[in-house]
């Protein structure tokens, strides 16, 4: 991943990603990593190789649920979508973060007035 | 943890691999694609894209094998969950859950013991060699019925010499004997075997070696081979007994070898246990005493059976030939396996198949539970269902419920049947074949573990399908009532026909058991003490000896305070094989003589200490002395063969025994079960003692001495006219009589046990079924009540729909006994396969069973309020 600029997504946020990029709408593997390499500016990039057990283990989890349906241009794939759970461990992990990061912040932030 | 883990999920993981990989495949094929149109969209040509997109979307297998991972601890969590829901959900309903359980674990307990003892007598293979090649070889007589003879030492040494298809052939005689002397002497038996015997069934002996082929020559050499058993209660297992003298029938033998413990000889015909074996020789001899011998042989491994079969055949036809006795006679050949098994076969098949039937009823047992229990959390199931649960995954659950219900049925089953087995051991006809080898082992665990998981796979199925529909059924409110109108019927209806069959066959048997006990024997048994005594030995050489030494015997017993009577006779009643003969009136044309008939030789008192009546004439005198001319008493069923309309008394026979001979009736004796029950009797001719003494006698004492004190003092009279002799085979001839129906009361007992079992499986399952029925129906039986319907009516309402379920069960069960009680046909006595009797009293019991199980649903439901149509849910 040689560009400047561009990382890989943290550890332990994958998921969180994940569910958010779905909390848009039901959309298969690819289509997530485009809305997330979009919505970060390109900033993120998810690799195939940790997106899929990703999803995998979030539908085992009961997070997401996945049925095979059309894309826009008459292809068949596998969409996942948000379940009620997947909802709230959303909400959940978002809380967390945003606490997390304030945290972060404030820590990086000391003596600086 | 971790590994059971690790291989539930591999195991899991192969099993859903075909899915699997079918939706990574595509995925992954799918994510492909679209990268490479990025790239083209990009400017890159096709080919180019498609490389950058290989390239960047990296190792494809470590892509896929991450991704297995997650898919399959995906279903492994899903069968924990399912497993934790299924413990969750039986307790909290603990009665649903020990009921279940319970039933299942009956039904799988009663299986697996008996299974068991079929795997034992039945399956397991001989302990020999290769056992399929084993054969028993026997002569027949095609049109005579009589397929299983023993055979003459000529035609043995002809099959064996002219045969080409078999490895080795052996004869085989059992071999009663003395061994030790005075003070101590004991009766073994053993046998006397052809010295290839060992090395045709492929066994070798643990010490020393087995006979050598020289040692049937010249009369047969003085060397003898001990049983392991006999070596240790014997010899206290002594390495170097080899080479040491044992004394048999007063004659010295040199031990040569010992049997390792795990040769089990075949036990056939009338060949039993065997503590040592000689060296049987054929001898000019017994070249003429006719055919007394059992025959094995190993066919051939490239030899067909049936082509060996036909080879032997061909010999006995040249045998027919060269040989007048010959005449009419062939050969026939039976597996070793299913000549030990023999009459053992069909009542352990009849019971294996009705215990099946009894498990059969208690997984429908069981299915209804669980059909029940999914019914009570209908609701549950299509709330699940709304929120976004899938069929299979219900389903599943369901079948996961049953599964943990089978898992610890079976578990409780199999503890259940390792007592079970003990009890059957007890119970077992002591005549059974291989019950050594009946134990609760691996391939019996491996068959109950199959037909458990068989059985917990139908039982869940069956809930499932027929109760999971009930989840959104119960949302569609009227139509899934409308179905549950008919569920259960069948089952009542299964359940019927299941315990109508299972009772009925143990009405067969046991009406068979009862007639059996109740067939006029021709004795009396009661207080008769019998007991066996032989002599050996030079000093019984004459005729003479024999017969003073018996006839001293006698006299002493007689004296014994509490002696009613005593006699002596060849062989016992209910004694097994002994002598016959054909014979025929010595007046008539020689040809013809086919009148089979029973030899015994018997002293004077033998009716009299029996109350065997004397129809005719009277019994022996002192004119039957040893060179006087033979006279015979007959039966009366001798008598009307051969002079029906005339005085027997004073006619002569003509016998072939004895080269011949020509003895004149003097009496007229009822007829006597000298066999058993079962087998009716046929002629029977008594010769007297005195005027032919043998060699061992049966006493039989009529006393009010109990039996272990008489063995005593016939000891006791035995030893002090020959301190070398040893009486043996002491009984209570009633205890013989009820041994021998002890194959008859094994299987009525088994059978009774497990019909009432069914009786009672059919009552609760009948019930549960219209318990459930009545409470899912109260809204509708409400209304009817509210329209005014009689108590009456909604009792008949109820009842009706049993009675009709049941008597089709009926029907379907009476057809299905017809079948099975046709099939085993050949063990019932007295009554038909098809007797009026049990039929019609077993399908009204059944029928009172179910009117019975229904009645107390049926009056709850005539108690529900009308209130309830009001009442919305």
């Amino acid at each position: 991943m040689g560009e400047k600029g561009r990382g890989d997504v943290l550890q332990g946020t994958l998921d969180m990603l994940v569910l958010k990029s779905l909390q848009l709408g039901p959309m298969h593997g690819w289509g997530i990593t485009e809305r997330l390499e979009t919505g970060s500016e390109r900033v993120l990039q998810v690799g195939q190789g940790s997106l899929y057990p990703a999803l995998y283990r979030l539908e085992r989890q009961g997070y997401v649920a996945s049925d095979w349906g059309t894309t826009e241009n008459n292809r068949q794939a596998r969409f996942y979508k948000l379940t009620a759970s997947g909802r709230k461990r959303l909400a959940e992990e978002r809380a967390t973060w945003a606490r997390m990061s304030r945290a972060v912040d404030l820590v990086l932030r000391m003596g600086e007035g | 943890m971790r590994t059971i883990r690790d291989a539930v999920m591999r195991v899991l993981g192969l099993a859903r691999r075909g899915t699997m990989e079918r939706r990574l495949e595509d995925e992954m094929r799918f994510h492909l694609d679209m990268l490479t149109q990025q790239h083209v969209r990009a400017g890159r040509s096709p080919s180019e894209a498609r490389r950058a997109a290989l390239a960047e979307f990296g190792g494809v297998e470590r892509f896929k094998d991450d991704a297995r991972d997650e898919y399959r601890s995906r279903l492994l969590d899903e069968l924990l969950q399912d497993i934790r829901y299924a413990i969750r959900v039986i307790r909290r309903n603990p009665g649903f859950g020990v009921a279940a359980a319970l039933t299942f674990a009956l039904g799988i307990g009663a299986s697996t013991a008996i299974f068991s003892v079929v795997h034992g007598v039945l399956l397991r293979p001989l302990p020999y060699k290769d056992p399929d090649r084993l054969v028993v070889l026997w002569e027949r007589q095609p049109g005579q019925g009589n397929d299983r003879n023993v055979v003459s030492v000529p035609n043995f040494e002809a099959w064996r010499s002219r045969a080409r298809s078999f490895e080795g052939m052996a004869a085989l005689v059992p071999l009663p004997a003395t061994i030790g002397g005075a003070p101590n002497p004991e009766h073994v038996m053993g046998a006397e075997v052809s010295p290839s015997y060992f090395e045709t069934l492929g066994v070798r002996p643990a010490l020393g070696r087995a006979f050598a082929s020289s040692e049937e020559q010249n009369g047969g050499a003085d060397v003898i081979v001990l049983s392991d058993g006999f070596w240790r209660s014997h010899f206290a297992a002594d390495p170097r007994v080899v080479g040491r003298s044992l004394s048999l029938d007063g004659r010295p033998q040199t031990i040569v070898g010992v049997m390792p413990a795990s040769f089990d000889p075949p036990r056939f015909a009338w060949l039993n246990d065997q503590a040592f074996w000689r060296p049987f020789a054929p001898t000019e001899n017994n070249r003429g005493w006719g055919r007394f011998l059992l025959v094995v042989g190993r066919v051939r491994a490239d030899v067909p059976v049936s082509a060996a079969l036909r080879e032997v055949q061909g010999i006995a036809a040249q045998r027919a030939t060269e040989d007048r006795g010959n005449e009419g006679w062939s050969a026939n050949m039976v597996g070793l396996a299913a000549q030990i098994t023999g009459d053992a076969r069909l009542p352990l098949l009849v019971l294996l198949g009705a215990v099946c039937l009894l498990l059969l009823m208690a997984v429908t047992n069981v299915a209804n539970l669980t059909l029940g229990l999914v019914r009570r959390r209908e609701h549950e199931l299509a709330v699940r269902r709304a929120i976004g649960a899938t069929w299979g995954r219900l389903l599943r659950q369901i079948v996961t419920l049953s599964a943990v219900v089978g898992a610890s049925g079976c578990l409780i089953g199999s503890i259940a049947a390792v007592g079970g087995v003990h009890a059957l051991l007890a119970l077992l006809p002591p005549e059974t074949p291989r019950s050594d080898s009946i134990r609760v082992d691996a391939p019996v665990l491996l068959f109950t573990a199959s037909i458990s998981a068989i059985a917990a796979l139908v039982m869940g199925a069956v809930a499932a399908l027929r109760g999971g529909g009930s989840g959104a059924a119960s949302l569609r409110e009227t139509g899934g009532r409308a179905a549950a109108r008919l569920r259960g019927g069948s089952l009542v209806t299964a359940e019927v026909a299941l315990g109508l069959v299972l009772t009925v066959l143990a009405g067969l048997t046991m009406r068979t058991f009862e007639k059996l006990r109740s067939v006029d024997l021709g004795f009396d048994a009661d207080h008769v003490v019998v007991a066996r005594v032989g002599v050996s030995g030079a000093r019984y050489r004459t005729p003479e000896a024999r017969a003073v030494f018996f006839d001293q015997v006698l006299s002493r017993v007689r004296a014994l305070p509490g002696v009613q009577a005593a006699s002596a006779v060849s062989t016992r009643p209910f004694g097994g094989m002994a002598p016959a003969t054909t014979l025929g009136d010595a007046s008539a044309p020689v040809t013809g003589d086919s009148v089979e008939a029973d030899v015994r030789y018997a002293d004077a008192d033998l009716f009299r200490t029996l109350h065997v009546p004397l129809v005719a004439g009277s019994s022996f005198d002192a004119r039957d002395a040893l060179d006087a001319p033979p006279r015979v008493v007959i039966n009366r069923t001798l008598a009307r063969r051969l002079w029906p309309s005339e005085n027997p008394i004073g006619k002569r026979l003509r016998v072939p025994m004895f080269n011949g001979i020509a003895p004149e009736v003097i009496g007229v004796v009822g007829d006597v079960h000298l066999m058993d029950a079962r087998t009716p009797a046929r002629g029977a001719i008594y010769l007297a003692n005195a005027r032919f003494p043998m060699d061992a006698l049966d006493l039989v004492v009529r006393t009010n001495a109990d039996g272990a004190a008489m063995a005593k003092s016939l000891q006791a009279i035995v030893t002090a006219l020959d301190p070398s002799l040893p009486v043996y085979s002491v009984t209570m001839l009633d205890d013989m009589v009820g041994r021998a129906l002890s194959r008859d009361r094994f299987t009525a007992a088994l059978l009774g046990a497990f019909a009432l079992v069914s009786l009672l499986l059919a009552a609760v399952g009948i019930y549960g079924v219209f318990a459930g029925d009545v409470a899912q129906r109260r809204k509708e039986i409400g209304i009817r009540v509210a329209l005014g319907a009689p108590s009456g009516g909604v009792v008949a309402l109820v009842m009706r729909r049993a009675v009709t379920r049941a008597v089709l069960g009926v029907a379907l069960g009476t057809g299905a006994a017809l079948l099975a009680a046709r099939a085993m046909r050949s063990l019932l006595f007295g009554v038909g396969a098809a007797d009026p009797v049990s039929f019609v009293g077993v399908a009204t019991l059944l029928l009172l069973v179910a009117v019975a199980a229904t009645l107390v649903p049926a009056v709850r439901a005539a108690r529900v309020s009308p209130l309830v149509a009001i009442r919305t849910d």
